[in-house]
């Protein structure tokens, strides 16, 4: 199944300048290391990245191919890249019991299948994936996560790191401390979204029967909708507020709420989606589009 | 082993921990794929690639949910992916169902003349007819009325709400009885043919 | 009540299958045989469903034995587990914080019923019988995660787990409150929960990074 073809380069980098406008994703600063490997793979390949810092760039192509491209300024961390079956794992280990942070820095360009499933983990940087439809599992600390026509089961964690999801369909989890979250013209039919004190901000569609679940602990929660959308809302702060535009027909066996909650309860059109958006005392806002 | 200790063990890639998952769970899934697909040898390589997806995901797993379950919506979507490439449309989980009278499809009669299902279905019946749902439907017949799961771990499983899965629940019911009706109109008039038949050629 | 007809019959249907026997719908059954027949057929297919059920198949010997060669093949299987990268794809270590966000939503299940007929000292106490040498585990835990001896490879990601942990810290403190102002208040409780299991994580990931001398 494999066939490796194995490229190796190294150059001053004195000669950054000529590397900008062929690598203008990684750093202008020096990158003493290059590795570039080629491995093919069947339908439904997994790929996993495990990168403490530097940037992730995965974008999907057409080939039956996973092509890596890493760049690493240092000789005390090296990338390893190795195919099993229909699984390729990439990796950055650290040669020296004490690096400096700078020189644990590798950044990596990945090519993948469409269909291929990626697990990713980045301490620091940056993290972007795009027009990848396999399912994926993103966990970072500090590293921001972006996400760009996905589809598939996409799992995303972080300590910090922001997240952001566009035009993305299938389903969504992700979970943050203190992260924020845009989520922007989703096609998702099951959302859960969960921050401590980051905001979150879904201006996406409502599925018919689909599921989206916002929650933070404080900041700000804001969903948008059309007058076309069709959803039932269950918004509440337990010690903030409640700021909705939407119509709603209130439930037809109204639960009690202590009257110390913001809240909003009911139906809007059909109903056909859920929401349910939930804060301890942040500000919970659905707005309407212009 | 118990279950917590074989999914510690397999995340951390040992032998014996995956064979231990893959014997406590494997004929529920393949009863699963079997029920769904009507077939031994689909479902044999269905049941393959469940197990395949979980061990390769199963890293990710992290207690959210309960480990079957998890197991079940896996096979769940290999079994739903199969059966929507057979049918060659791309469409999402909800719209895998026939029209309802919401989306302007016709209504269906619900009384049925003359012939009653009582002593004239059995599994073999059933099954046939449930080979011919819709696979939304299929799905959450079988795993509700066939595997027993609650609509809440149906709603887990397949990525819908309650109310979704007991909707569907009821349209895959109706749906069963009239293809059930059907068939057993097709066997009186068989048989009367068959009767027919023999008279004529006595003539 | 209503006499309803076997035009409207059907909206019942669906919650009928599900338990609910409403007035209306029992007096229709009672003078249609037509529609009687209908909920007999849709029982009938739930019991042959059921009984279907019971029996489960076995799949064939030859399928664990052509699995195993393919997790063997993709590497998936290892003789000896091994512990790779900077960070491992299995979930945390059972470390005494993790375990104990397990603990603490048993305790808080077994001792927070989730009725209306709470008793409200009793339930304080019984949160503070639980949570309090939990509290102190947590401490512990918390002074080995945090008092690392090794060299930082990345202050970045240290810098940030702690200042999350000090979010985390501030949350808990925040809906230990709330849920001591209001032991029934569920969504309170739900909060506090996740704020334990947060920072079980994080002394997790820190401890990791210490553990490994990384």
């Amino acid at each position: 199944m494999s066939t490796t073809h194995f490229v190796s380069g190294y150059w001053n980098g004195k000669a950054a300048g000529l590397l900008a406008s062929g690598l203008l994703l990684f750093s202008a600063t020096a990158s003493a290391h290059r590795i570039e490997k080629h491995f093919t793979v069947e339908p439904r390949a997994v790929i996993t990245i495990h990168n403490p810092n530097g940037k992730i760039v995965v974008k999907a192509w057409t080939k039956h191919e996973v092509m890596v491209i890493a760049n690493h300024a240092s000789d005390k961390v090296e990338v390893t890249a190795e195919q099993t079956g229909n699984r390729v794992d990439l990796r950055t280990q650290q040669l020296a019991d004490t690096v400096a942070p700078d020189d644990l820095r590798a950044d990596y360009e990945v090519s993948v299948p469409e269909d291929a499933e990626l697990q990713i983990h980045d301490d620091s940087g940056e993290v972007s994936v795009a027009n990848v439809l396999g399912d994926m599992n993103v966990e970072t600390v500090a590293a921001g996560v972006a996400l760009e026509d996905a589809a598939g089961y996409l799992t995303v964690k972080t300590v910090g790191g922001s997240f952001q999801c566009v035009r993305c369909a299938g389903r969504l989890e992700v979970s943050s401390i203190s992260g924020s979250f845009r989520l922007l013209d989703l096609r998702s039919y099951h959302v859960r979204a969960q921050t401590s004190t980051g905001n979150i901000l879904f201006d996406g569609e409502f599925l018919p029967n689909g599921i989206y679940r916002l929650k933070n602990y404080s900041g700000v929660i804001e969903v948008r909708f059309s007058p076309g959308d069709s959803f039932d809302l269950s918004a509440t702060s337990l010690k903030g507020s409640v700021n909705n535009e939407a119509k709603l027909t209130p439930p037809a066996h109204p639960q009690r709420l202590s009257s110390k909650f913001g809240y909003a309860l009911g139906t809007f059109n059909a109903g056909r989606a859920k929401v349910e958006l939930t804060s301890f005392d942040g500000t919970i806002n659905v707005r309407k589009r212009n | 082993m118990p279950e917590v200790e074989a999914i510690r063990l397999a995340q951390q890639g040992d032998a014996a921990a995956f064979e231990r998952l893959y014997q406590l769970h494997n004929r529920r899934v393949y009863s699963l794929c079997l029920r769904m697909v009507g077939n031994t040898a689909e479902a044999e390589d269905l049941t393959q690639e469940a197990f395949l997806q979980l061990f390769r995901k199963i890293s990710t797993f992290r207690g959210e949910s309960a480990f079957s379950t998890w197991l079940h919506r896996l096979s769940v979507n290999v079994v739903l992916m199969r059966l929507r490439k057979k049918s060659a449309a791309e469409t999402s989980l909800e719209e895998v169902t026939e029209p309802d009278e919401e989306s302007g499809g016709p209504r269906r009669d619900f009384g049925a003349p003359d012939l009653r299902l009582t002593g004239s279905i059995d599994r073999l019946n059933l099954q046939r007819a449930v080979e011919q749902l819709p696979p939304g439907y299929k799905s959450v017949f079988v795993l509700h009325d066939v595997q027993g799961y609650e609509h809440n771990e149906i709603a887990e499983i397949m990525g819908c709400s309650i109310g979704n899965s007991k909707s569907q629940l009821h349209k895959a019911r109706m749906r069963l009885r009239e293809l059930l009706h059907e068939a057993l109109r097709d066997k009186a008039r068989e048989e009367r043919k068959a009767a027919g038949g023999s008279l004529g050629a006595e003539d | 009540m209503a006499t309803i007809g076997c035009k409207d019959f059907p909206d019942y249907l669906e919650p009928w299958m599900e338990g609910d026997r409403h007035p209306d719908a029992l007096a229709h059954l009672r003078d249609c045989p037509r529609c009687r027949s209908l909920v007999e057929d849709l029982k009938m297919i739930q019991t042959t469903a059921q009984e279907w059920g019971r029996t489960e198949s076995e799949p064939p010997a030859h399928l664990w034995n052509s699995l195993r060669v393919q997790l063997v093949q993709e590497g998936l299987i290892h003789q000896q587990s091994k512990r790779r990268g900077w960070l491992p794809s299995l979930p945390r270590p059972a470390l005494a914080g993790a375990y104990l966000a397990a603990v603490i939503a048993v305790a808080f299940g077994l001792s927070g019923p989730v009725n209306q007929r709470i008793n409200r000292a009793r339930w304080l106490e019984g949160t503070q019988n639980s949570t309090t040498p939990l509290r102190a585990q947590f401490a512990s835990a918390e002074m080995n995660a945090t008092t690392l001896s090794v060299p930082d490879s990345n202050p970045t990601v240290t810098a940030s787990l702690h200042n999350n942990l000090a979010i985390v810290d501030n949350y808990i403190v925040l809906c230990e409150k709330s849920v001591n102002e209001e032991p029934e208040n569920e969504l309170a409780r739900d909060y506090l929960f996740e704020a334990y299991q947060q920072k079980a994580d994080l002394l997790a990931q820190l401890s990791e990074r210490g553990g490994s001398g990384r």
